[in-house]
């Protein structure tokens, strides 16, 4: 599964370390995340993760691989 | 440490008032469920630190437990009891302690719940970071806790998102108060109230372009406010930060953090990869000794670190901790794994193992972190105990290359733990190459420890005597101290050693294992209910806890060995504990084994208590189904008993049936006592069918010297009309005290008919009594039964002659049950010389049907006036033919009639 994570302001290296496995994107006043996620249990990792570092996500969408 | 759990965190100096959100606050808790719900940061948890500091002064304040996402649900109410514990709130010992990592079992819930109904005012429990990672079981025994309480508790929760509580049905009560992100937001008004306690002076649009920037994210406007009391010009640091589009909480935090003085960031950077810090490991952190002053020095400034409670402990905002950590990560590449590996030596220098362990895993240090596990005994909390679960976590990453005897033991204790024999053999095999007898004890004794545990799981009976022999040889040699700080270890190998015994027949010997098991647990129903003054730094209770799980296993073995040995009401007693213990200790269904109810069922089979041994039976098979792997001893003691009831009923087919059903997958192989105990069984299925012939060749098929099987012999011999071969059987029998009772009992009954073949009637009727007199004191009735309708007959004619049955004497005075061949239908009758009474007492509804037989009624009549089925009816009908030794209706009217039933 191909997931996008859209990600209000610019997300800094500093925290984009953070997950390897996703693709940064900047785009304006906004950071696209991109990048596979194995399962659902991932994709809840992430979206928790997200949290625990601030990130706050504004729209997720599965994309075509 | 773990009393900041327990306490509500300090509330920050600089407080906003939000007296709008307690007041909602309090309303809430009116009510059963209040929800305060916002991402990190948002203030939810000064929010309720604060109302439930103005609540101190109440007659009964909130109970406060800050919840962590590793929490267990076993882990979690140990925690909630110890909370409520704290809080003064008296919960019923009755209500028993959670022991097992895993879950609690709905009776625990329901006992607490009953306890919390009965507190004279509601119970407020605050549960800090109730998180969604949490477990769903735990959310629903919260759940159930909360709405069976009947008004006893009140829960505040605070989460980052929602709890999978049922939220929609406490809504649709009104059941609920809500705090949400939006509540929580700072308004224009809060956020310079906040830059005033921080003494700033911000014009009106400055407090605008703050709030619109951190859309009243409170973090958010505490970082800014300290960011701005370090920066000359605010006006411009807060036009320069609305102007940025970095996420705010790095771009915050990346600000305060420069701000700091380098050795200050520095300290910062570097205790982020523990949870909580106290001065003395940040200098272990840093390599300095400027700790002390610099941690008081933030805590006073700031949001972003709090002193816990009037400890020398300190604990940074989660996500504070969260960014530091990633730019620990990108600043000092590998760094974070030798800090981890500093943190874990200082723990294990200030005898914080469990912290220690945690840390050195986490340095991947598997040396480290698997030598404090060895070295402290402490392997065995691997298997048992609240830990064990995050333990085995831990350790999850352990690679089977790691070097040395200590990462090989405990990845073999890993392997064991989830029953991966093969992995463990592996594991085993490389600790083996490190081992020699000039190693340390403690490794020794871990792996004798493993070896007993492997044993057992195998089936090995050689192994695990000597894995058991050496570690009781190791254990001698350790410091006292230390050995009794994990009675655990002691209580597993023997339970282990018993339980292998056991399963290979060697029943003396698993006796004396299996005591002494037991005594390594200490008295059972004493010593794990007693609770030792409360340390401050531990939950009471813990440190029994790795003991229930051996304890009630063996208790359990010992049961069972018990009733092979035939003592009924020891095994009885055994049983009942090994019950209460898995009751009081919330045991989790996959954790409990049949075994307790297994023994019952044999007992109330062989005291001819059939409903009764069918109900346990049943409650035994559904423990199994969810229970662990089938001990091999408990597999066929249940199979035996399933088919001795169906024969009991007169159902052969079943009872072959019952024993042909292949074993549970997974059972170790049973000695060779066991195939004889089924075909002993398996005889006598065809002995119910009447066929003596198939009896003998069931027999043959598993020769034996055992008593047991000479005694089944020699009852189907006598069944296929052979009294001859059958008395040589039974002359070969050793003396009597080599025997179990169930045993002497049928060999007496099985004498008597022989000599009665004989034309012998006096010896037969001299056998008779005896057997009745060894079965008194146990009450073995089974045999009896199974002795076929001739005992019954017999003991009919001969119960007169017999003064000990017959006479007043020979019954206890109100004793419930007196001689075996006595019913209650005969004492009903007032003196037992108005007639030979039945062997068996009717019950009270067999006693029914057949009042209304006596009046002609047909069986569909019976059941329309008894209101029961008519199948019901036919069941009580041949229970009653049974009893009564007839075969027809008519004639057990007449026979009651004779007997004074009616």
């Amino acid at each position: 599964m191909r997931y996008e994570f859209r990600i209000s302001g610019v997300v800094p290296d500093t925290l984009a370390a953070n997950f390897p496995e996703l693709d940064r994107i900047p785009v304006r006043e906004q950071t696209l995340l991109l990048g596979i996620v194995a399962d659902e249990a991932h994709l809840y990792g992430l979206l928790t993760r997200f949290q625990s570092l601030g990130l706050r996500v504004l729209e997720m969408r599965q994309i075509p691989a | 440490m773990l009393t900041a759990r327990f306490t509500a965190p300090a509330v920050p100096k600089t407080l906003v008032h939000r007296p709008e959100l307690l007041r909602r606050l309090t309303a809430g808790v009116r009510g059963p469920l209040t929800l305060i719900n916002g991402p990190a940061g948002s203030g939810k948890t000064v929010l309720t630190a604060h109302w439930a500091a103005a609540g101190r002064r109440a007659p009964r304040p909130p109970v406060w437990l800050t919840v962590e996402p590793d929490d267990a649900p076993g882990v979690f109410w140990a925690y909630v009891l110890e909370a409520l514990h704290r809080g003064g709130v008296e919960i019923p010992a009755a209500v028993g302690r959670p022991t097992r990592a895993e879950g609690v079992t709905q009776s625990f819930l329901v006992r607490l719940a009953a306890g919390l109904a009965e507190s004279a005012q509601p119970v407020v429990l605050v549960l800090d970071q109730f998180d969604t990672a949490q477990p769903p079981a735990m959310t629903e025994g919260l759940d159930f806790v909360l709405r069976h309480a009947a008004g006893g508790l009140r829960i505040v929760l605070t989460s980052r998102t929602d709890s999978l509580l049922p939220l929609h049905r406490y809504r649709a009560a009104g059941e609920i108060a809500e705090i949400r992100h939006a509540d929580l937001r700072f308004t224009h008004a809060d956020a310079e109230a906040l830059l005033g306690e921080h003494r700033l002076d911000l014009s009106q649009d400055g407090i605008r372009l703050l709030v619109q920037r951190t859309e009243g994210w409170a973090a958010g406007v505490r970082l800014c406010a300290l960011a701005m009391q370090r920066s000359p010009d605010p006006e411009a640091f807060v036009r320069q930060f609305a102007a940025d589009r970095t996420t705010i909480a790095d771009y915050l935090l990346g600000e305060v953090l420069d701000a700091q003085p380098p050795d200050t960031q520095d300290l910062l950077l570097r205790v982020c990869v523990t949870d909580r810090v106290h001065p003395d490991l940040a200098d272990a952190l840093t390599g300095r000794d400027d700790a002390a002053r610099t941690l008081a020095g933030l805590a006073r400034d700031n949001a972003f670190l709090e002193q816990v409670d009037a400890s020398a402990w300190y604990r940074l905002h989660p996500l504070f901790a969260e960014v530091l950590r990633a730019h620990l990560r990108q600043r000092h590449p590998g760094l974070e794994q030798q800090l981890h590996g500093r943190a874990a030596r200082w723990l294990a220098g200030t005898d914080r193992l469990t912290e220690a362990v945690f840390q050195g895993a986490a340095a991947g240090d598997w040396p480290f972190a698997a030598g404090q596990l060895v070295d402290a005994l402490a392997i065995g909390r691997l298997f048992t105990g609240l830990e064990a679960e995050q333990l085995n976590r831990a350790f999850a990453p352990l690679p089977a290359e790691a070097e040395g005897a200590a990462p090989a033991l405990v990845g073999a204790a890993a392997r064991l733990v989830v029953q991966d024999l093969p992995g463990y053999e592996d594991a085993v095999r490389r600790a083996d190459c490190h081992l020699g007898p000039g190693s340390g004890a403690a490794a020794r004794l871990s792996r004798a420890f493993l070896g007993v545990l492997a044993g057992r799981a195998t089936g090995d009976p050689a192994a695990t005597e000597r894995a058991a022999a050496e570690a009781e040889r190791v254990l001698g040699e350790l410091p006292a101290p230390l050995v009794a700080a994990h009675p655990e270890i002691r209580a597993l190998v023997l339970a282990g050693l018993g339980a292998v015994r056991l399963g290979a027949g060697r029943l003396d010997g698993a006796h004396s294992a299996l005591t002494a098991a037991v005594e390594a647990c200490g008295e059972p129903g004493t010593r794990p209910g007693t609770e030792p003054g409360p340390a401050p730094d531990t939950i009471s209770g813990t440190e029994l806890a790795p003991l229930y799980p051996p304890l009630c296993d063996a208790l359990g073995s010992l049961a069972l060995t018990e009733l092979m040995r035939g003592r009924l009401r020891q095994a009885a007693a055994h049983a009942r504990a090994c019950l209460a213990v898995a009751e009081q200790s919330a045991l989790p269904p996959e954790r409990r084994s049949g075994t307790g109810h297994v023994v019952l069922a044999g007992v109330a089979l062989e005291q001819d208590d059939l409903p009764a041994a069918r109900s346990h039976l049943d409650l035994a098979t559904a423990t199994a189904a969810a229970g662990p792997r089938p001990e091999p001893a408990v597999a066929v003691a249940a199979a035996v008993i399933g088919a001795r009831i169906a024969a009991a009923d007169g159902d052969g087919e079943a009872a072959l049936a019952v024993l042909a059903r292949p074993w549970p997958p997974g059972a170790a192989p049973a000695g060779a006592w066991a195939t004889d105990e089924l075909a002993v069984a398996a005889s006598a299925a065809h002995l119910a069918r009447g066929d003596a012939a198939a009896a003998l060749r069931a027999l043959d098929t598993a020769p034996s010297g055992r008593p047991e099987h000479a005694l089944a012999r020699a009852r189907a011999l006598m069944a296929a009309g052979r009294a001859e071969p059958a008395a040589r059987e039974l002359a070969a029998l050793p003396a009597d005290d080599g025997l179990t009772l169930p045993v002497r009992v049928g060999a007496c009954l099985l004498r008597a008919r022989i000599a009665a073949a004989d034309g012998d009637t006096a010896e037969a009727h001299r056998r008779l009594a005896e057997a009745v007199e060894l079965a008194r004191p146990e009450e073995v009735r089974r045999p009896f039964a199974e002795g076929g309708p001739w005992v019954r007959r017999t003991l009919r004619e001969a119960i007169r002659p017999v003064p000990a049955l017959g006479s007043p004497a020979g019954r206890q005075p109100g004793s419930r049950t007196g001689s075996p061949a006595e019913g209650q239908a005969g004492s009903r009758t007032g003196s037992p010389a108005e007639g030979p009474p039945p062997v068996e007492a009717l019950s009270a509804r067999e006693t029914d049907v057949l009042r209304q037989a006596a009046r002609m009624f047909s069986t569909e009549e019976i059941a329309a006036e008894l209101y029961v089925s008519a199948n019901t009816v036919k069941t009580h009908l041949k229970s009653i033919y049974r009893k009564l030794g007839v075969t027809r209706r008519s004639d057990a009217v007449h026979r009651a009639q004779d007997l004074g039933l009616l």
